[in-house]
């Protein structure tokens, strides 16, 4: 019997001490005055991710806490499920979220339309669900999408990709993207496809879609069968931070960058080695601190009653300047609000080494 | 003998009842809805395929067998009703069929155990890897969805109230359950075969039958919660209930009831489901992250394992030690005649 209140004990003693630290977290810092914003206000916000564990997630939580330190608020809570338990993890977080007193959700939904129920319970309960970086695809239960680019652009810039280091006499290649749930990586290959029927592509023959689910191993598996399934092969386009390193470790692995060639959405630091040694000659990606800085922004004057989400609605945010929120033209068909962050940032040889520097710092 | 066991029994579901009782005090002080229907509902919602499959296992482990395939099968009829309504079959066609292969496969299971003889373990395991290929073949890499919306209601909205279906089946099947164990002859058969299937062979029991019946129903109440998780989730893919097996089994474990079988109580592992669904539910609520709150999990899930098996051999060291003495140093240890019997069979 002394043994088991024993573990008892030990239990509640990690429950204590797991609450010391959150505690710990939630103090609020110095309010800095902000032009034109009422600061100051304490907001409780969950930064939610598709999974933790990806840097570019990492980045924006760096953009997102930044924010928070301007607004004088008290820092959002970074969360996410494991890589596995995506989907249900992502419901699970967002159904918890009210009880747990979230004044706001702000979500890179990986859950495709299955998160739109937990979404709109969380908005009648008084939870505000802002999505960046992944929208819910219909938009129900979310107030507006923080999108890093316009995703019919991405599609074309995915398009020219392909054809720039493919060249005029063009070739057939193979698309690895993240996991078939993931709203923006769906909205992007959709649009290259679209992209692809203009007759300057008419030589990129498209081979297949497969998807690694944003997990190293899976996706560098799923990169090594295209090689081996497509001898003709001359390009992995992958639309992913994940997939496109596995994919160029798996060419480089294979001895085969002079044959195939990778391109598609990367972080800088993580492909700078593959750029130089011609693995991915080029590939595209916007500023995720940036991202999660203006997401956390525009919640943050949401939740305080200082904008609502509305067609035509301005705002200033902070370093990044002005911003409208406007109707998703890339989501036609539903009755989405979109605030388009871009650009672009094309890498290549060129200025990969230095872009890959100023992250790290 | 027996009064010893229900000893130790009482002992630890009052063990699990202090712990759900610590861990609710701490999530009502620091939740401030905690106990709302909302949040109770929420909680069990999360969580309610593995807490229904939890009750089957809990009949498995008690008749000294495991089932590894739970998860799998979870996931391949998931995916056989998903596949069949993307072929154009009706939905309640698609699961009726679902549900049948789950039996079906449950009852092959069993086949192997009780008729062929083979470890379990070993069985259960091919099923582990072979109904979640088939699950592959049947969805590929695709996220099966767009289910008719009555399905999806099914699976998210309450139906008597707050309660969804799910919550409402797993509340039946947990009185079900408890009844059928403690109350039935196949209760009784369960603990007796788990005790020592040799014993229950040599008194003319049906140990064929039980396990029979009992891997059969695994087989089927887990494609009822694959089922029931494609509604609530509302689309299906390959990796459905993917690591659920481990959950499910350390979640009987921790309820008391030993891996070798034969002991364990249903009330136990219902206070363990409640502890470990609180449990989460004030982790995912306090912001915890998921790989933290499997940490966590995990560790209380050790400990439960670990304690009761090291306080046994303790009890066991310090008896042997004692006859020992008692007997003046014997040159073979003594080891209980029960015991030696069921190693023999």
């Amino acid at each position: 019997m002394k043994r088991r209140n024993f573990v008892a004990g030990i239990v509640c003693a990690g429950l204590l001490a797991g609450n010391m630290g959150f505690a710990a977290l939630a103090q609020t810092p110095e309010a800095s005055p902000v032009a034109g914003v009422k600061t100051g206000e304490s907001v409780k916000a969950m930064l939610l991710p598709k999974f933790l564990g990806i840097s570019v997630f990492d980045q924006a939580n760096k953009g997102a806490q930044e924010a928070a330190k301007e607004l004088g608020s008290q820092p959002p809570d970074f969360v996410g499920p494991t890589a596995e338990n995506s989907v249900a993890g992502q419901i699970e977080f967002m159904t918890n979220a009210p009880t747990g007193g979230y004044q706001v959700v702000m979500l890179s939904n990986n859950a495709g339309e299955q998160i739109a129920p937990a979404a709109e319970a969380a908005q009648a309960a008084g939870t505000k669900v802002v999505t960046w970086d992944s929208p819910i695809p219909d938009a129900k239960g979310e107030s507006f999408f923080v999108a890093q680019v316009d995703f019919n652009e991405t599609g074309k810039v995915m398009a020219d990709m392909a054809l720039n280091i493919l060249g005029e006499q063009g070739g057939e290649f193979a698309i690895l993207s993240a996991s078939p749930d993931a709203a923006n990586q769906n909205a992007w290959i959709a649009a290259m496809q679209e992209a692809l029927k203009d007759p300057k592509y008419a030589n990129l023959k498209l081979l297949e879609i497969v998807y690694g689910d944003d997990e190293s191993e899976k996706s560098y598996t799923q990169a090594q069968a295209l090689i081996s399934k497509y001898p003709d092969m001359k390009l992995i386009m992958a639309p992913t931070s994940v997939g496109i390193v596995s994919a160029a470790k798996a060419v480089q692995d294979e001895g085969l960058c002079d044959d195939i060639k990778v391109s598609g959405l990367g972080a800088p630091d993580e492909m700078e080695a593959y750029t130089l040694n011609g693995c991915a000659p080029e590939f595209a990606l916007w500023s995720f601190v940036d991202l999660g800085y203006l997401t956390y922004y525009a919640s943050y004057l949401l939740v305080t009653g200082q904008i609502e989400a509305k067609d035509g609605q301005t705002f200033t945010a902070g370093r990044m300047g002005e911003y409208t929120i406007t109707k998703d033209p890339t989501r036609p068909d539903v009755d989405a609000l979109r605030i388009l962050m871009g650009p672009f940032s094309i890498y290549n040889k060129d200025n990969v080494k230095e872009a890959a520097a100023a992250l790290k710092s | 003998m027996a009064r010893e066991l229900l000893r130790r029994l009482r002992s630890w579901e009052g063990l699990l009842f202090v712990l759900l009782l610590v861990v609710l005090a701490y999530n009502i002080a620091r939740v401030p809805n905690f106990l709302t229907v909302t949040n109770q509902v929420n909680l069990f919602q999360l969580g309610i395929e593995k807490a229904i499959v939890v009750l089957v296992m809990t009949f498995v482990i008690i008749s000294g067998e495991i089932d590894l395939s739970v998860a799998s099968m979870m996931g391949l009829s998931a995916a056989t009703a998903a596949y069949l309504f993307q072929s154009g079959v009706p939905m309640v066609v698609a699961i009726l069929v679902a549900l049948a292969v789950g039996a079906g496969f449950g009852l092959i299971n069993g086949y192997f155990v009780a008729v062929v003889g083979l470890s379990s373990l070993a069985v259960t395991l091919a099923g582990y890897v072979g109904f979640r290929g088939l699950a592959r073949l049947l969805v590929q890499d695709n996220s099966v969805g767009g289910f008719p919306e009555w399905f999806t209601d099914l699976g998210q909205k309450g139906l008597v109230g707050p309660l969804t279906l799910s919550i409402l089946l797993f509340f039946i099947l947990a009185i079900i359950g408890t009844i059928v164990l403690h109350f039935s002859g196949l209760g009784r058969l369960t603990y007796v075969i788990g005790n020592s299937a040799a014993v229950a062979r040599y008194s003319g029991v049906s140990v064929v039958r039980t396990r029979l019946i009992i891997f059969t129903m695994s087989g089927f109440i887990s494609a009822l919660a694959g089922v029931l998780m494609a509604a609530r989730l509302g689309a299906v893919r390959a990796s459905t209930a993917e690591g659920f097996e481990l959950d499910i089994i350390t979640v009987v474990l921790l309820g008391g009831v030993s891996i070798f079988g034969g002991v364990g109580s249903m009330i136990g592992v219902l206070l363990s489901t409640y502890l470990v669904l609180n449990l989460r539910n004030g982790l995912v609520i306090a912001g915890v992250t998921g790989n933290t709150q499997t940490g966590i999990i995990g560790l209380l899930l050790i400990l439960s394992v670990l304690v009761p098996n090291l306080a046994n051999q303790a009890r066991e060291w310090w008896r042997r030690r004692q006859a020992d003495a008692n007997a003046r140093a014997p040159a073979e240890p003594v080891v209980e005649p029960t015991r030696s019997q069921a190693a023999s069979g």
